[in-house]
């Protein structure tokens, strides 16, 4: 008996005991009660898919309770139009918004610490505007009196490191990336994408990507992660250059473990010759999930 | 108190307001010029010492409107222009307002000093000769607005002018500016102004008032050349016999005179519009090689043209635009690239547009994007990927062109390759490497900037999965 079939054989025999009721739909329940921890849906309407990846997982309620104040993370770090697919789908970003309001979470923020100059990033990339206009509280991350200094549990080499406080203070954080090649990190997903809630990035390069990015996860993990990976940037990544290629994958993933979703994300890319990045594994390690795919439970769909 | 002499104490303030709320307005722009940016790039090209340092650049770099209609209305009604428009002059005329907390003696009455029209004077021509730091220093609007005054704590200069100001009143406006020089000499036949009628008492409120003391109550006169039309004698004036109107003729205002200023002023925009080239160049080049914001060209012509007002520096919004503080006299304080403190982002042409004198040229986003401010260089003994064999790629990452890009290696973590003919020197790369002190890839400026290759766009087709889910 391994940890994980041990761990689930516990947070069954709770279940059984009656326990679970307490412990909150988050942790494990959803498992057992049949649904998947991965779901993967293909299609060309993003809101469409998004709305079909939930109902799958047992509704956006599920994660989502009243009152609750929500972080959107978006990947908006770059001055680029959203037809370069270099930051999130802003359609896809004001859709999962308007969602969030209507199960009746209290507040939506969305930021990233961007790596352009955060006005033209913002206003560049569609997403401030769509954001907005759904109902969201966009916020600046640009310096540094927004973020605090929180120490990293478990963390060997990146100890310290300065959060936004609304990603602290969130109750319920929702990861939405862009999947890319990255120039560094080889790839940008799930875990990646949390460098833009963080102030100070340079630690991170510093000390070696694929060492610091599962660390980050450490602190926080997100309530849920929701890739866009409907057209992928396969050269030229992060930002996107004048030769970039790219892959219309017509896909959006949907995990609650981070490192599952990024598994899968790394999958798309190694289909067209792009190599994993070590990252993933070294983040199985540290038991944040599962990077062996054939131990998720995914779920595939099509809308 | 009359209705009369209400009527002229309210105007009185409203010109106050009007100065007032210009200064105010422009200190605002340049703080947050993406919100105000017509206003930020309005405003500057207002200012009469600015459009004067632009005719250097050459016609086609000088806002012709506002030059000429400050020049016509000088010439008619004499410098309302410092009085209204110049925000040194606002920010004179509010320090001059303390002295009343140390003494109720105001101002006194001082004959004119010609003496002194040697140093705006020297200045100008120094500016002229290429020499651009002591009008930098002097001119109005630069002294104002420069990093090194209001915003970022204020400079010697900047602070003995307002002393002087509290002390003495509007002093710098006749003794040192040269903006007020040229002004001067226009005001001087102004066809309309103030002057003493019949009714004087010989009180000597007028004298005390002014604050360019070019008003003596006693023998009646009043110097048009150095009055800025602040009205406030006018305003204190107990009788009304100071009144606003038609300016007697005098000889000095014939067609002699007339002609003598003509041939002056055209004798000034030819000699300002000589061509760089033509005129002397006694700076040396410096040994180090400074990033210049996009659009100088070159850092003669950088040299030439720049009044050091650093609207540039103020409106960066990357904060990569710092004065230079090397002391070489062709550097010191002149707006050069800082990549450590921020990188110039790709589509923005902000410092051009608000540059005043034309120093830095207008670029269109197409241009910029392929304006070369200087050149990458990568030392890869520093790189942490080379050096740890740790994967990191920060500076392809931000690079926006694609010279610096990632490539695998034999073995160990993708490795920055450098495409330098793309390379535009934003500094972007040197910014984010997080080798410090000293960046393991840097931008090498250029002294004379050159145009990039354009980064060819290939369109190819979205590639497609083989297998609908490949997990």
């Amino acid at each position: 008996m391994n940890r994980r079939s041990f761990l689930k054989t516990l947070s069954g025999s709770a279940l059984a005991l009656g326990l679970g009721a307490g412990l909150g739909p988050l942790s494990g329940g959803l498992q057992a009660q049949g649904f998947p921890d991965l779901v993967a849906t293909k299609g060309t309407d993003l809101p469409l898919m998004f709305d079909r990846s939930l109902t799958a997982l047992g509704g956006l309620g599920q994660y989502v309770q009243k009152g609750q104040t929500v972080l959107v993370k978006p990947n908006m770090g770059w001055a680029v139009p959203p037809e370069e697919a270099a930051n999130t789908n802003p359609a896809l970003l004001a859709h999962i918004v308007k969602n969030l309001l209507n199960v009746g979470a209290k507040k939506v923020y969305v930021f990233d610490n961007t790596c352009d100059n955060w006005n033209d990033a913002y206003r560049v990339s569609g997403l401030e505007k769509a954001a907005t206009e759904a109902g969201a509280t966009v916020a600046p991350a640009h310096s540094e009196g927004y973020f605090q200094k929180v120490e990293i549990p478990g963390a060997e080499v990146l100890k310290d490191t300065q959060f936004h406080e609304l990603y602290l203070e969130a109750d319920v954080i929702l990861n939405v990336p862009v999947l890319k090649h990255h120039g560094g990190a080889r790839m940008t997903a799930a875990m990646k994408n949390l460098m833009g809630a963080i102030y100070n990035r340079r630690p991170l390069h510093r000390f070696g990507l694929d060492e610091t990015i599962p660390e980050l996860c450490l602190y926080k993990k997100p309530t849920l992660n929701i890739v866009d990976a409907a057209r992928v940037m396969l050269s030229g990544g992060p930002r996107g250059h004048s030769d970039s290629r790219y892959l219309a994958s017509q896909m959006l993933i949907v995990s609650a473990d981070p490192v599952a979703t990024d598994a899968a994300c790394a999958r798309l890319l190694e289909a067209k010759g792009i190599s994993p990045p070590e990252y993933i594994h070294n983040a199985a390690k540290l038991g944040l999930g599962i990077a062996d795919l054939n131990q998720v439970k995914i779920q595939r769909l099509s809308a | 108190m009359s209705r009369k002499r209400a009527s002229r104490l309210a105007l009185a303030w409203v010109r106050r307001l009007i100065a007032y709320g210009l200064l105010a307005l422009l200190l605002a722009a340049l703080l947050w010029p993406r919100s105000l940016e017509p206003v930020a790039t309005t405003l500057p090209k207002l200012q009469f010492g600015q459009l004067l340092a632009a005719l250097t650049s050459g016609l086609a770099w000088v806002p012709l409107g506002p030059l000429l209609l400050t020049i016509l209305l000088t010439w008619l009604l004499g410098r309302w222009f410092c009085g209204l428009i110049c925000p040194l002059g606002a920010l004179m005329d509010l320090a001059s307002r303390l002295r009343g907390l140390f003494s109720k003696q105001r101002f006194a009455p001082q004959p004119s000093r010609p003496r002194w029209l040697l140093v705006p004077g020297a200045t100008l021509i120094l500016f002229w000769l290429g020499i651009t730091v002591p009008y930098g220093l002097l001119e109005p609007y630069s002294l104002t607005v420069s990093e090194s005054s209001l915003y970022d704590g204020p400079s010697l200069v900047f602070c003995a002018v307002i002393l002087l100001a509290i002390w003495k009143g509007r002093v710098f406006c006749d003794l040192l500016c040269p903006t007020g020089l040229i002004l001067r000499f226009l005001a001087q036949g102004s066809r309309w102004g103030l002057e003493f009628h019949n009714r004087c008492l010989g009180c000597g409120s007028c004298s005390r008032v002014c604050r360019v003391n070019c008003v003596d109550g006693l023998a009646q006169t009043l110097d048009q050349s150095r009055c800025v039309r602040c009205l406030d004698c006018w305003a204190v004036c107990p009788n009304g016999s100071l009144q606003w109107g038609a300016i007697k003729p005098r000889e000095a205002q014939g067609r002699r005179f007339f002609l003598q200023r003509a041939a002056l002023g055209a004798l000034g925009v030819g000699a300002g519009l000589t061509p760089v080239n033509l005129r002397a160049t006694i700076l040396g080049e410096p040994q180090t090689e400074p990033v210049l914001p996009p659009g100088a060209l070159s850092l003669a012509r950088l040299n030439a043209h720049c009044s050091l007002c650093h609207s540039c520096v103020r409106v960066c919004p990357n904060d990569a635009l710092i004065p230079s503080p090397s002391p070489h006299p062709a550097l010191w304080q002149r707006p050069v690239l800082d990549a450590y403190e921020g990188f110039c982002q790709y589509d923005c042409v902000l410092c051009g547009q608000v540059c005043p004198t034309g120093a830095l040229i207008k670029l269109t986003v197409e241009r910029k994007r392929v304006a070369r401010l200087g050149v990458v260089v990568f030392n890869k003994l520093e790189c942490v990927i080379f050096r740890n064999h740790t994967s990191c790629g920060a500076c392809a990452e931000l690079c926006p062109t694609g010279a610096v890009s990632m490539a695998p290696q034999p073995s160990g973590p993708d490795a920055p390759v450098i495409n330098d003919k793309l390379c535009v020197g934003c500094g972007a790369c040197q910014k984010v490497c997080p080798v410090r002190p000293i960046s393991a890839i840097l931008v090498r400026g250029l002294l004379i900037q050159q145009t990039a290759e354009k980064p060819v766009k290939v369109v190819t087709e979205d590639a497609t999965l083989e297998e609908a889910f490949p997990f």
